[in-house]
């Protein structure tokens, strides 16, 4: 009987598990994670500790799931080693697991800046439930936050304080928040919509030091201001959790080299989801697009191909999709055009009394990115115009009309539409 | 199972499947009381206009869902029994995450409550509400 071993218990492994047991019933599958108990709606953190939502409906699977796709989940079990050639792992607790096949879905880690008196009682990174859950117990007594990082998680978490009515700061190293999916016009608004409920954004300065005598007192900033805070999130991004594939001698850069199968370089072994490097079809180039739904597919297609199967896993995209406060915001593949890039073009509509914001990045005739603040309807048909590389000679001048949709493009889409008759 | 279907050649475009979508889906199911309720109750299919036709457009159901995988808080389902992809409001936290993948875009974000808005088929009822509010029969429910 074959011996299935996922590590990791979060959206790309839960994806891996429930393809495994489409086409193969009886196989052991083995899930092993270093987080506690059954998988939960990572993403959902921020709203827990906003309180709009409820801790029993975190998680992402009923606690029966394990049990019905006849699952042997080890939680709170840290693998620390993996013999390739064995094909077998090795835990913290000296426990040893074999494989016949293995995906690697370890996810990836809040990174904690590297800032003087970072180590003190009410500094928190932003990842799991459990930061979220120190986080909160903290809150009592707290009157002003800041948050290190103008990053989604960093935005998330303040939203989330705010929601807590405390006073929040975010402070951000660059020039503009959300830099890793807006442009600067786009980051422009949300940052409006965030000063207008109160929360203070600081532009271009970082925190040199955290004051505090063991307990947070004050965050210094490189202008050396200090601003007086009993609580600091720091939101500074997360890093692939390659090491374990890097100590077994599989291929890495920033993450684990998938290729189209969600293969590693090593037999029997694949990656999926925040942990992988993928090919990503806006940039034309390897990257790591670490999002719940890209870890969904990308476990999807590796557990059908780890059960027999042979997907083709077509590659990912930078994207994300969120509101603050009302202002919904769509982030599709390239966002800017990098200086001296050579061959794409970018067009945009402003309405910024009403914060809205469209705006489209072309290579010759394919889309390869959009930003969408205000208005975020068909947003979908324009990750699909990247998605499937479909060429837009046809309704270029169209892509950023109000009406623009799927009705348009039904002649350039591969599938045979089948519901107009 | 039975499945939506859009003669296009025989839609003009008067919108009447859209307002009779709201109205189905609003607290009262009458078109007068549904203007003044609290909140106002929108259509779950659109008309759309290209190239001299029209096309309605509403959920397609699909069986590989992109809106159910990118779906970050198990809001939205699969119900394989059904073959309906169904939505559960108590878990949805309106991150527009289904409408940036729904390769149609058959998904419009409901602002005011936070939800999705996609096409139910009217799974309370007989058959979907604008089957007979279309005054052509450019709506079709059959076998797929």
């Amino acid at each position: 009987m074959k011996q299935y071993l996922i590590i990791g218990n979060s959206a790309a492994g839960i994806s891996a598990v429930e393809a495994i047991r489409k086409d193969d019933k009886s196989s052991k599958v083995t899930v092993v994670s270093d987080e506690e108990g059954q998988a939960y709606c990572r993403c959902l953190i921020s709203y827990y500790l906003a309180g709009d939502v409820r801790a029993d409906k975190i998680f992402y699977r009923p606690e029966s799931f394990y049990r019905e796709n006849n699952v042997q989940l080890f939680s709170n079990k840290r693998v620390t080693g993996i013999d390739v050639k064995k094909n077998l792992v090795t835990c913290a607790d000296n426990s040893q697991l074999n494989y016949d096949s293995l995906l690697i879905s370890t996810g990836a880690s809040a990174i904690v800046p590297d800032v003087k008196g970072i180590n003190q009682k009410g500094v928190f990174v932003f990842r799991t439930i459990n930061d979220a859950k120190g986080i909160e117990s903290s809150l009592p007594g707290v009157k002003t936050a800041c948050v290190l990082g103008g990053g989604l998680v960093g935005l998330k978490a303040a939203y989330a304080l705010r929601k807590r009515k405390l006073d929040v700061k975010i402070i951000v190293k660059s020039k503009q928040i959300l830099s890793q999916m807006l442009d600067n016009v786009a980051a422009g608004l949300v940052q409006k919509r965030l000063e207008s409920y109160g929360i203070e954004v600081i532009i271009g300065q970082d925190a040199a030091e955290i004051i505090g005598d063991g307990k947070v007192k004050a965050v210094k900033l490189t202008d050396n201001k200090e601003i007086q805070c009993s609580l600091v999130v720091a939101g500074r991004g997360v890093s692939p959790n390659i090491d374990l594939a890097k100590a077994a001698g599989i291929k890495v850069n920033k993450g684990i080299i998938a290729d189209s199968a969600l293969r590693t370089s090593a037999a029997n072994i694949f990656c999926a989801g925040d942990v992988s490097e993928t090919y990503d079809l806006a940039l034309g180039d390897f990257a790591v697009n670490a999002l719940w739904t890209m870890a969904v597919e990308q476990g999807k297609a590796s557990g059908m191909n780890m059960s027999g199967g042979k997907v083709d896993y077509p590659g990912s995209i930078g994207m994300n999709a969120t509101e603050f406060f009302s202002l919904p915001i769509v982030s599709l593949g390239i966002n800017k055009i990098k200086e001296g890039a050579q061959g794409y073009e970018q067009s945009q509509t402003l309405d910024a009394k009403n914060s809205i914001y469209k705006k489209i990045i072309l290579k010759g005739n394919f889309l390869v990115g959009a930003v969408l603040i205000g208005n975020i309807k068909n947003s979908g048909v324009l990750l699909r115009l990247i998605r499937e590389r479909i060429n837009v000679s046809l309704f270029k001048d169209e892509l950023l009309d109000e009406n623009f949709g799927f009705a348009r493009i039904i002649d350039s889409v591969k599938e045979r539409e089948r519901i107009y008759v | 199972m039975k499945q939506l279907y859009y003669k296009i050649k025989k839609c003009l475009g008067c919108k009447s499947c859209e307002i009779v979508c709201a109205v189905a889906h609003s607290a009262s199911g009458d078109l007068f009381k549904a203007l003044k309720e609290e909140v106002l109750s929108l259509p779950r299919k659109k008309v759309s206009f290209a190239k001299g036709n029209n096309y309605p457009l509403s959920c397609r159901h699909c069986q590989e869902p992109k809106c159910v995988d990118a779906c970050m808080a198990a809001a939205l389902k699969y119900d394989t029994e059904k073959k309906l992809v169904v939505h559960d409001k108590t878990r949805c936290v309106g991150c527009w995450m289904c409408i940036m993948s729904c390769p149609y875009g058959a998904i419009w974000p409901d602002a005011k409550v936070k939800i999705p808005l996609r096409c139910d088929k009217c799974q309370d009822k007989e058959e979907p509400s604008c089957l007979k509010a279309c005054p052509t029969g450019a709506v079709a429910w059959e076998e797929v």
